[in-house]
């Protein structure tokens, strides 16, 4: 009985310390009263790890500054599930965490398929949804409505990007080259229908379709290059991606047959190739490490390697923003109300390590450069890196807000 | 569509069936003379390969470190293999197919999660030996140097099993095994040991075909499933339990699929499905005898 009462005593006085300590910022802003509690769901085991990892690292980097300072006197935590790759059980990892763990929002996924069955949900339970890593256009475009958002860019974005980039060269008679999954056509179907409209003299001599994990690209490769085509587009990622470039690099394809590709000069691509990717493959991606060398991304970069010892990809640069963007919403909202969060995240403008950058109204979707350049050797790494970079403003490679009205049928 | 263009897609149609037949012949023969449909064939591909990684990577920029792996990957694949037999296998090879099938499911799960523990999700890449890189001009196309070595490979490794089978006093054994398991029980012959032998040859052709394959692909968690579908096909379009079968089998996978890539590029994943279903249809056992 007796320590109970001392126990009482003890717990009164911690009470009374943390309020002396916290009260000088309440009399200042408006209090959350709470916690934000953020939910994550997304791939963590399996090869797409690699690329949730990157981006949950880049969010914790970003959330150690933030809740140093605090959000109007609150920290963001979060919780992650794993969805396996899998859109069943992401969508019941999402359930749990509104339902059970009752976070403020949702985020994730690297599965485009994912994302969008928890988009459905969210906007039935009006929970806010901020997509980091998943590219198909549909998550802010035709299936786009008032709780999803999306902090990466999208095949839409890449497609145009590619097709404007592409166009400045002389070639006419182009042959695809893609992997048959989900993110393989979206990305095919959108360079495809921007090229014809940025360049509508060029032709589509063939197209060459492989299952996803063929191990040996080689016939694909050496029939494509029989066909003698202007140039190549090849949709693919991952790790079908290190498998076209091995196949390229083994029979020359690139130095016979120009070829372009989305994420070809990523870091995530190329790294695991080392110094034996290949040469002169044109790619795109929306986040280089050593490219722009402003301060603002060095220090990141900084930042980052410290933190995880290696340099961050894209995801982590995804990430890093959703983390900014999380925290200056509810900032601006001054409140945990998700409707007060959505008006307040609409518009809103960050600082991220390549520049300001806008979430827009009309679709949600975050306003990314996209940078183009060619896979080179360098004496700095050892691994390649983009080469003549070229950088496609944000507003150069959205679909217009017409284009999304008329995609969503409005 | 000229000669050439067919002769080109043809020979790295070849090459491609040869890691298929290695692959698909160590399954055949297991299935053959355990009568095990073993699932985690597969894995033990997928173990090769990461295997076939981890020791030319060790040996740092030696030329001749790819060589090593070749010849020592295997033969970790197949003392996983034994280890698996020894311990877990050779308790249940009375069980009926359904249970078999199952189990060795059970397993792939687990040679799953032990290959992610140890080589973690990343996925990997590394080089033919130095000799084999780049590509020669062969019919006015380039060939990878690594296909045409493949294209060697292949009948060795047929003419290795042949005089295994053939040659060696435990590949006779487990050829009459096959046919006759209690017979060659009655002989007074430790058909325990035959059979962890003939696992353990099955297993060492998975981690060969995995090793083979390594420098010419992504090493990923996943390959494995790939792989063993296509095995599986191969084994009975040709026959099950019989590794000339595998052969003729990996031969029609291949050639269909990359000369289908001159027809119809677009659906070129369906040719080896078609030519399979065709050849089901005519030969339900098999092209060839089936020891089943």
């Amino acid at each position: 009985m007796k320590r109970h009462w001392v126990l009482m005593l003890g717990l009164a006085a911690i009470v009374g310390a943390a309020t002396v300590v916290v009260s000088p910022t309440q009399a200042q802003a408006p209090r959350l009263g709470r916690n934000i509690k953020v939910g994550i769901v997304d791939t963590y085991s399996g090869p797409p790890a690699i690329f949730s990892n990157d981006a949950l690292n880049g969010f914790k980097l970003a959330l150690e500054d933030i809740n140093k300072a605090g959000v109007l006197g609150a920290r963001i935590d979060f919780v992650t599930r794993d969805e396996k790759f899998s859109p069943e059980i992401g969508l019941s990892m999402a359930r749990d965490l509104v339902l059970q763990e009752k976070v403020d929002l949702l985020v994730g996924t690297i599965n485009s398929a994912t994302a969008l069955a928890i988009s459905a949900f969210a906007r039935e339970q009006k929970v806010p949804f901020i997509v980091w890593i998943s590219k198909s256009e549909a998550i802010t475009g035709a299936r786009g409505h008032r709780y999803v958002f999306s902090a990466g860019e999208n095949t839409a974005m890449a497609g145009r990007a590619i097709a404007e980039f592409v166009s400045r060269r002389p070639y006419q008679k182009w042959w695809i080259g893609a992997e048959d999954y989900e993110y393989g056509h979206a990305v095919t179907n959108s360079f495809w229908r921007f090229m014809k409209r940025v360049k509508p003299e060029v032709t589509l001599a063939g197209q060459t379709w492989w299952k996803t994990g063929e191990p040996d690209l080689v016939p694909y490769l050496t029939a494509i290059m029989s066909a003698r085509p202007d140039a190549v587009f090849f949709g693919t990622g991952g790790a079908g991606m290190s498998n076209v470039l091995k196949t390229m690099r083994a029979i020359g394809f690139a130095e016979r047959v120009p070829s372009v590709i989305h994420t070809a000069i990523d870091y995530t691509a190329l790294k695991p190739l080392g110094p034996n990717a290949p040469e002169g493959v044109m790619g795109t991606t929306d986040y280089l490490f050593y490219y722009p060398e402003t301060p603002d991304n060095q220090a990141f970069v900084r930042a980052f390697q410290a933190a995880y010892g290696g340099p961050p990809g894209f995801p982590a640069f995804h990430g890093y923003n959703t983390a900014y963007f999380i925290a200056g919403a509810f900032r601006k909202a001054g409140s945990l109300d998700p409707e007060r969060f959505i008006d307040a995240l609409e518009g809103l403008k960050i600082k991220t390590p390549v520049g300001e950058v806008e979430m827009r109204t009309c679709d949600h979707q975050a306003v990314l450069p996209i940078f183009a350049g060619v896979t080179k050797k360098s004496p700095q790494f050892d691994f390649l890196v983009a080469s003549n970079i070229v950088t496609l403003r944000g507003p150069e490679v959205m679909p217009t807000c017409d284009d999304i009205r008329r995609v969503r049928g409005q | 569509m000229d000669l050439v263009t067919v002769g080109s897609q043809l020979l790295v149609g070849l090459s491609r069936a040869m890691i298929l037949f290695i692959v698909s012949a160590g399954l055949t023969f297991v299935l053959g003379v355990l009568r095990v449909p073993n699932v985690f064939h597969g894995s033990l591909y997928m173990i090769g390969a990461f295997s076939a990684f981890s020791i030319a990577t060790s040996l740092g920029q030696h030329p001749a470190g790819m060589w090593v792996a070749f010849v020592t990957a295997p033969v970790v694949v197949a003392l996983v293999g034994l280890a698996v037999e020894r311990a877990l296998l050779s308790r249940l090879y009375q069980r009926e197919h359904l249970m078999l099938i199952l189990f060795t499911f059970g397993i792939m799960l687990i040679l799953n999660d032990i290959t992610k523990l140890i080589w973690g999700a990343d996925y990997r890449s590394i080089l033919p030996p130095p000799i084999l890189q780049g590509s020669a001009i062969v019919l006015g196309v380039p060939v990878p140097r690594y296909s045409l070595f493949l294209l060697a490979i292949g009948p060795l490794a047929a003419v290795g099993m042949w005089l295994f089978t053939h040659r060696t006093q435990i590949g006779k054994l487990a050829r009459a095994a096959a046919v006759d398991r209690e017979m060659v029980a009655l002989l007074g012959i430790n058909v325990d040991w035959v059979f962890a032998g003939a696992f353990v040859a099955g297993a060492y052709l998975a981690g060969l075909g995995g090793a083979l394959v390594a420098p010419s692909t992504s090493i990923t968690l996943g390959m494995d499933h790939t792989i063993i579908i296509e095995a599986f096909l191969i084994v009975t379009i040709g026959g099950l339990g019989n590794i000339w079968g595998a052969l003729l089998g990996a031969l029609l996978f291949g050639i269909t699929q990359s000369l289908g890539l001159l027809v119809w590029p677009q659906f070129t994943i369906v040719f080896p499905y078609l030519a399979a279903v065709a050849v089901l249809l005519v030969r339900p056992r098999g092209l060839l005898r089936s020891v089943w």
